[in-house]
């Protein structure tokens, strides 16, 4: 197992090495500078250019930017002057993964019980009514869902607050809009997974035997069942705790959702490459974590690795 | 059993939802004006402020966070212009040096007073290239400044003196009319404390904690994106200032605010172009200085645009009531005219005393017909030969703009237009680039002065995006900078407007209306057209 982890851990400094250098140089290809002010003058474009180092060529820019990112630094950002990568990283990143946090234990918990109690219910109205909500949870874009939402509890009923993050409360309808999508889709599939496993002969063999319902769902057909979740759930996880655009912006939250789209747009080089940097180690880390815990919960994975 | 199996699997997961979270930095905000007995004023902004570094202020945003932290020179409030730092100030006869008498009472959030020297450090920091401010410019009107942002010389060789601690005196290029107005307004010209920057090095600003302050709030928070002002207890004129707090919120969508002011969780909402109309009656218009309009590139790869005739064609041809109400809703003030007409005039507005002749905001198509005739006959070309491109960015609103327009011209001339969307930095690029034949262009200006907007087609001016040269102009606005007769130099300007709209040199669309909403309890909320939106240093809340 540790040589299994150590294996995937050189494999992903190097995914990582190439996915800065792909970046690096291509935000460098995008049109336009980072300067995007109508009244830049040459002179003013000039000093700007020898502040952030654009001066010299860029190989040597790559490897100062190498040399910075080895010290952690991730330099500052070209659109917020004053303000270092790192520093909006580090404001923002907490909001975001509170709210997908909440919104994934939300998503999760209920998404596999609407999955159960979906397959155990096949065909029955339970059942019924867990596919609908599945089925709109994947088809209703988010955006819709979070201003369907802010519309009826905050302005209709005046039950929550529309947006802003102020305390618990104001989180709610954001961790709702956001975790939706995902409850659907962990919905779906830990009904189909259910179902599958439910022909299985160990179940039939366990049911012959006379072990109770309960029993059998709890003990055999859920822990094989939620294999086909975890494998979403690196992914998932990481795209969550790192914010969503449209969600944060609906609701106001000052997440890091919105620096994908509009440091790209910014041409924030040092941004781009910041939240890239950050995402990527996100993912890689989440996707090392299911792995492992596939290990754990399946030993035939540990023994194939062997 | 299956009943019992299926409440347990439900508790779980309600307890799980509620236990989950973690800790993120809270601040309660009581909200509105009267709970708590305190005066709070809270608004969103849906461009985020770029710095707090009142030298890298850059849009509107910076400006605006900074207009309640700093102290200038003068306040200029909507146009008037009152003591700020200096209590008086005396202008030499040629108009080229201004001698400002600093108030005593005039101190730092720390205490410390605000001296002469404090100025001199501020303005040369804007100067001196090291410092890399992108709107250095601002401070080309001081002697020697243009030579110091090149780095033809030293920013200490600036032409700002402290003769003592209250006394600072500054020696201009060339007369400039409107300097106080200027640096009654932009941010760039604030005082600094040089040991609070050389403390904080490149962090200076980077948060509320990492400056002084010499206007009348502090800022006591600038986290999460909610920047909170409190008042500044060593401000000269702090009985002026009524508020207990100002919040002002990142809040980047239109509806979201709207949902807010609704909900009373913001006492000022810009409304989003739909809803206009049904908040006609409660709504507070007012015009921000923008001007619309569209770039034609006059000495371009394409010989049709070089053609003055041809020009005058597009701008007859081009019907501005019908665009303004099909690309915006009717939401904004067509124009046949480049520079904003609500600038200061000597008596009124410079819109009304200068009685521009131009296209009609209907559009005349006999004229339009009339030009094109002249313009294929020189150029040698039939109408349905020449196609122009319109460049534009690549936002909903924008791409609708280009059509509208298209769309008039096909019908109104004939000839062939294509669209071409960038994203906005490569419309800038190819702006400075001159890659481009008709571009999509907005300005607004800098000062309360026609000459912020008509430089645009002086032919050195470096962001002169239409290539456009006229010797008569460059004279007339080059005579407007020496001028120092009020009368004397708006006819300048006024002369030198109508030769750029007589040679079609550019295509004024609209000029911006912003409707917005405000609490009926916030008095004194100032609106202006250059620099900031909205100044609410002086803003009361009735009880």
């Amino acid at each position: 197992m540790r040589k299994y982890i150590f294996k995937r851990l050189i494999a992903a400094v190097l995914t990582m090495w190439v996915l800065i250098t792909v970046v690096f140089f291509l935000v460098r290809l995008m049109p336009g500078d980072p300067f995007q002010n109508p009244k830049m003058t040459t002179e003013i474009r000039k000093n700007m250019e020898e502040y952030y180092g654009f001066d010299k060529p860029l190989i040597v820019q790559y490897g100062n930017y190498m040399k910075n990112l080895f010290k952690g630094d991730l330099g500052y950002s070209m659109k917020f002057t004053n303000k270092t990568v790192n520093g909006i990283i580090s404001e923002s990143f907490p909001f975001s993964a509170d709210l997908g946090i909440r919104a994934l234990v939300f998503a999760v918990s209920f998404g596999l019980v609407l999955g159960i109690i979906s397959a155990r219910n096949r065909g029955g109205k339970l059942d019924f009514f867990c596919v609908i909500i599945a089925v709109l949870g994947t088809s209703i874009p988010d955006f819709i869902m979070g201003a369907v939402l802010q519309y009826g509890f905050g302005i209709k009923w005046g039950l929550l607050p529309v947006a802003q993050y102020e305390g618990f409360k104001y989180t709610i309808l954001p961790a709702c809009a956001i975790g939706f999508y995902t409850l659907a889709s962990v919905s779906r599939i830990m009904r189909a997974s259910m179902l599958e496993v439910s022909s299985q002969d160990y179940i039939k063999t366990a049911r012959s035997k006379g072990v109770s319902e309960f029993r059998i769902t709890a003990k055999h057909q859920i822990r094989n069942a939620i294999m086909p979740v975890m494998t979403i759930m690196g992914p998932t996880v990481a795209s969550v705790l790192t914010g969503t655009f449209v969600i944060e912006s609906i609701f106001a939250i000052p997440g890091m959702g919105k620096y994908y789209v509009d440091s790209v747009s910014n041409n924030d080089y040092s941004m781009v490459l910041g939240m890239t940097i950050f995402y990527g180690v996100f993912l890689i880390f989440c996707n090392l974590v299911v792995d492992v815990l596939y290990g754990v919960a399946d030993p035939r994975v540990r023994i194939g690795e062997r | 059993m299956k009943k019992r199996l299926i409440a347990v699997l439900m508790t779980v997961a309600m307890a799980a939802s509620l236990l989950a979270g973690c800790g993120v930095p809270k601040k309660g905000s009581d909200g509105g004006s009267g709970d708590s007995g305190e005066k709070v004023f809270r608004y969103g902004t849906r461009t985020e402020p770029t710095t707090l570094d009142p030298t890298k202020a850059n849009c509107i945003p910076d400006s605006e966070v900074q207009n309640g932290l700093i102290e200038r020179l003068v306040r200029n409030v909507g146009g008037e212009i009152k003591p700020g730092c200096a209590k008086e100030w005396e202008i030499s006869e040629d108009g080229l040096v201004y001698t400002f008498h600093l108030n005593e009472e005039a101190k730092w959030s720390d205490g410390e007073q605000i001296k002469a020297q404090d100025f001199v450090y501020g303005w040369q920091r804007l100067m001196n290239p090291e410092t890399a401010a992108q709107y250095a410019f601002i401070g080309e009107y001081i002697k020697n400044g243009a030579a110091i942002e090149n780095g033809k010389m030293k920013p200490s060789e600036l032409g700002v003196k402290a003769i003592d601690d209250v006394t600072f005196e500054v020696t201009l290029e060339h007369p400039t009319s409107y300097f106080l107005k200027l640096i009654g307004i932009q941010p760039q010209f604030a005082p600094l404390r040089q040991d609070i920057v050389e403390k904080y090095g490149k962090d200076f600003a980077a948060d509320a904690e990492k400056n002084v302050y010499s206007g009348p709030f502090v800022l006591t928070s600038s986290e999460n994106q909610k920047w909170v002002f409190e008042p500044n207890e060593h401000y000269w004129d702090k009985d002026s200032i009524k508020l207990d707090r100002v919040e002002l919120s990142y809040i980047q969508n239109q509806e979201t605010q709207l949902a807010m002011y609704e909900n009373g969780e913001l006492d000022l909402t810009e409304l989003p172009r739909v809803s206009v109309e049904k908040y006609k009656d409660k709504a507070v218009k007012f015009k921000n200085g923008n001007t619309d309009y569209f770039y034609i590139n006059c000495d371009g790869t394409n010989p049709a645009l070089k053609n003055k005739n041809f020009r005058l064609a597009l701008n007859y041809g081009f019907d501005r009531n019908t665009y303004n109400q099909l690309a915006s809703e009717g939401i904004g003030d067509p124009s046949n005219v480049f520079t904003f007409r609500g600038l200061i005039g000597i008596e009124s507005t410079y819109g009304e005393e200068s009685n521009l002749k131009s296209y009609p905001l209907d559009g005349d198509d006999a004229k339009a017909k009339e030009y094109l005739a002249k313009a294929e006959k020189e150029l040698g070309k039939k109408a349905s030969d020449i196609t122009v491109e319109i460049t534009t960015t690549d936002n909903d609103a924008a791409k609708k703009q280009a059509e509208v327009v298209q769309e008039l011209w096909v019908k109104s001339l004939g000839i062939n237009v294509t669209i071409n969307q960038v994203t906005y930095a490569e419309m800038l690029q190819r702006h400075s680039t001159g890659e481009f034949e008709i571009g999509w262009g907005g300005w607004v200006g800098d000062y309360d002065d026609p000459y912020t907007y008509l430089e645009l087609f002086k032919t050195d001016c470096p962001y002169n995006n239409s290539n456009y040269s006229n010797p008569e102009v460059d004279k007339l606005l080059t005579a407007s900078q020496q001028e120092t007769d009020a009368k004397k130099r708006q006819d300048l300007l006024v002369q030198a407007e109508q030769i750029i709209l007589d040679d079609g040199a550019v295509l004024p669309q609209a000029e911006r209306e912003i409707y917005y909403l405000i609490d009926d309890d916030v008095k004194g909320l100032v609106n202006y057209y250059v620099g900031i939106n909205y100044d609410w240093t002086y803003v009361d809340i009735a009880k």
